[in-house]
């Protein structure tokens, strides 16, 4: 896909934005304020979703993770202590050890994306000097864009893209969408068992009594959990 | 039609200024814009001044009388009252995340009036193949401006406010979703212009073929605006005002705009859906005789009818129930509307299925075309009525059946009645 005009420009400014607000994210003091910056990330990564055409999942990003995903986040750092580093006492890049492994994954990642690039670039090059020429593209491109349907303003057309995903998804790609749901179910479950304690339990009187006596007689302290019966 | 003439002349002068492409992409979307945010403002501010009207009506009390006859510049006192009011921010608040979460509200309120249909052509600012989605996407960013302003007051009913309206929102969000997937199986589309179009073409409202679905989602869109009953963010007599607790001035007035935005929003997106959105019987006859202006302002008249009255219901709502208890939200939400959503998309989904099979068999016409929605003949549309009503009903007796004694068949009875063969019981974590 070849960006140019305004395009080009507002692939920049979101790129940019992504960049540096996940940079502050990492480096903000207060926990909520990383989330935002998170947030800012996540909805400039919508943005280049938009650009390359992927209205769907640009959608799905913002109703996922800034809708539902980053509120649960929020709700959680509310509800737990923040101490030092938010106030402001602690330094945050004193950790030798932390600070090394993330500069090596940083390394690792940028190699990776300049091997990628320098691998498809001829490639890239040598399609669009055999046929594919910017012009031919454009054409292409006007041509898929007449046989979709006129929106209501009667100035644009209406995308195809969300028909697309869903007939692959579920033509194609229905056995691992239901894995993937079930697995998503089964760990909702278990996240749900995990954080329940057996102090929690016992002073719900959720605790099955034959368990109870066992664990009692290994900590008689629970005794004093037991809600009185009325 | 003269009184309409302006909109040709109009764009004859902006022709003669610039060029043909800037005009039609740019001018005039930025007229619409500017057109709808005044509109929706000006609906906005009389939506306060209609609330205190009803309810006064409701109370048998006569409400604003003294600005203007019938009180009706109250809205306008009221906004200027505001302007002129101190703007505070608490000593111990996080001073930016306390500015921006106004605006954040407003944004993700108003942002949606981009993609709705007010009326054909003109009317319309934008369409989108995700026009629903983006509707769905963006009203669920409001909610982040209630959990940042209850943050970020560093007060302890805020915070309550702000921890509640998460819960809620994220809850009823599900529902809002899945209670829409029922209309789609019939437009065929996300576009909003689309859905109005499909059941423009097939002469019905898809209340007719989804009643269950417009209830569960005019219910989900209350909750999601946190409209008393379920209005337990902002709960006064709890929490003094939840999450805008410590807000005043113009910031104060910022919230309360966002929460009407959203309601109207919600209305509009109801219309749409579920009551043909611009679209009415004969109607169509004036575009017909030439009056293609005056056609679309019908139309958006006829749209501005529709939600007013789904608005008018959320009023209602407000002045004569109770507020919920926060079990019974979630209970609502959880036990009631999702499994209801998911009965609804499955129901509907055997609908659709039913009319492809009896489409042609014995010469029986069920459906008629699928380029524009799913377009039926007389019969199909029979059919969808009666399956509609019969899943109001089935509906209901399935979720009476599953949510019979639910609360009593909770972990502690299945860890203590259910016995699974050779499997050693679950301890729970010790900590």
């Amino acid at each position: 896909m070849v960006l140019s005009g305004y395009e080009a420009l507002f692939f920049w400014i979101f790129a940019l934005a992504a960049i540096f607000a996940a940079l502050l994210t990492v480096m903000a003091r207060n926990a909520v304020h990383s989330a935002l910056f998170l947030i800012s990330s996540l909805v400039s990564v919508a943005a280049l979703f938009v650009l390359s055409g992927a209205e769907f999942i640009a959608g799905v990003q913002i109703l996922v993770y800034v809708g539902g995903v980053m509120v649960l986040f929020l709700f959680v750092i509310m509800l737990v202590n923040v101490g030092a580093e938010e106030m402001g006492r602690e330094e945050i890049f004193n950790k030798q050890k932390q600070v090394t492994a993330s500069l090596i994954f940083c390394l690792l990642l940028v190699g990776g994306v300049l091997y990628a690039v320098s691998q498809g670039y001829p490639a890239l090059q040598a399609a669009q000097t055999n046929k594919r020429t910017p012009e031919k593209m454009a054409a292409d491109q006007a041509e898929r864009d007449r046989s979709l349907a006129v929106g209501a303003t009667g100035t644009s057309r209406i995308t195809a893209d969300t028909e697309l995903v869903g007939g692959s998804l579920y033509r194609y790609a229905s056995l691992p969408f239901e894995i993937a749901s079930v697995l998503l179910l089964v760990a909702i479950i278990g996240s749900v068992m995990l954080a329940r304690t057996l102090k929690q339990e016992v002073s719900a009187d959720d605790v099955d009594p034959e368990t109870l006596q066992e664990e009692l007689a290994l900590d008689p302290e629970l005794a004093k959990l037991e809600p009185r019966v009325e | 039609m003269l009184l309409l003439a302006p909109v040709d002349v109009l764009n004859d002068l902006l022709l003669r200024f610039f060029s043909d492409e800037t005009v039609k992409y740019f001018i005039w979307p930025l007229i619409q814009i500017g057109l709808v945010v005044t509109l929706v403002a000006l609906w906005v501010a009389y939506a306060t001044y209609l609330e205190r009207k009803i309810s006064a009506f409701i109370q048998a009390r006569l409400g604003p009388m003294r600005v203007g006859p019938w009180g009706l510049l109250q809205p306008i006192a009221d906004g200027l009252k505001l302007l002129t009011k101190e703007d505070f921010i608490p000593e111990k608040a996080d001073r930016w995340i306390f500015f921006f979460a106004p605006y954040i509200a407003v944004a993700s309120a108003f942002i949606v009036f981009s993609v709705i249909p007010f009326g054909p052509d003109w009317a319309v600012i934008a369409d989108v193949n995700i026009g629903l989605l983006l509707v769905l996407a963006v009203s669920s960013v409001g909610v982040l401006a209630l959990i940042l302003a209850g943050w970020s007051s560093n007060s302890k009913y805020a915070l309550l406010g702000g921890l509640r309206s998460s819960a809620q929102m994220v809850s009823y969000e599900v529902a809002m979703g899945l209670s829409l997937i029922g209309a789609l199986m019939f437009a065929r589309t996300l576009s909003l212009s689309g859905i109005v179009g499909a059941q423009g073409s097939d002469s019905i409202w898809y209340i007719l073929y989804q009643p269950a679905g417009f209830l569960m989602f005019l219910i989900s869109g209350i909750a999601e605006n946190n409209r008393a009953p379920f209005d337990l963010p902002e709960a006064e007599s709890e929490l003094v005002a939840g999450f805008h607790t410590e807000y005043s001035g113009m910031r104060w007035s910022l919230f309360f705009m966002a929460e009407y935005a959203a309601m109207v929003v919600v209305t509009a997106v109801a219309t749409t859906v579920y009551l043909g959105g611009w679209y009415f019987p004969f109607v169509y006859r004036l575009e017909e005789s030439g009056y293609h202006n005056l056609y679309v302002l019908v139309s958006v008249l006829v749209f501005l009818v529709k939600a007013s009255i789904i608005l008018y219901i959320y009023f209602w709502l407000r002045w004569t129930l109770p507020r919920f208890r926060y079990d019974q939200l979630m209970d609502i939400g959880w036990k009631w509307l999702i499994p209801s959503a998911l009965i609804n998309i499955v129901l509907s989904a055997f609908a659709v299925f039913v009319l492809q099979a009896l489409n042609g068999w014995r010469g029986i016409q069920t459906i008629e075309g699928l380029d524009r929605g799913m377009n039926l003949t007389a019969t199909g549309k029979g059919i969808m009525i009666a399956f509609g009503l019969a899943g109001l009903f089935i509906t209901g007796v399935l979720l009476a059946r599953i949510n019979w004694r639910s609360r009593d068949f909770n972990l502690k009875t299945q860890r203590r009645n259910i016995r699974l063969v050779n499997v050693p019981k679950g301890k729970p974590a010790r900590a």
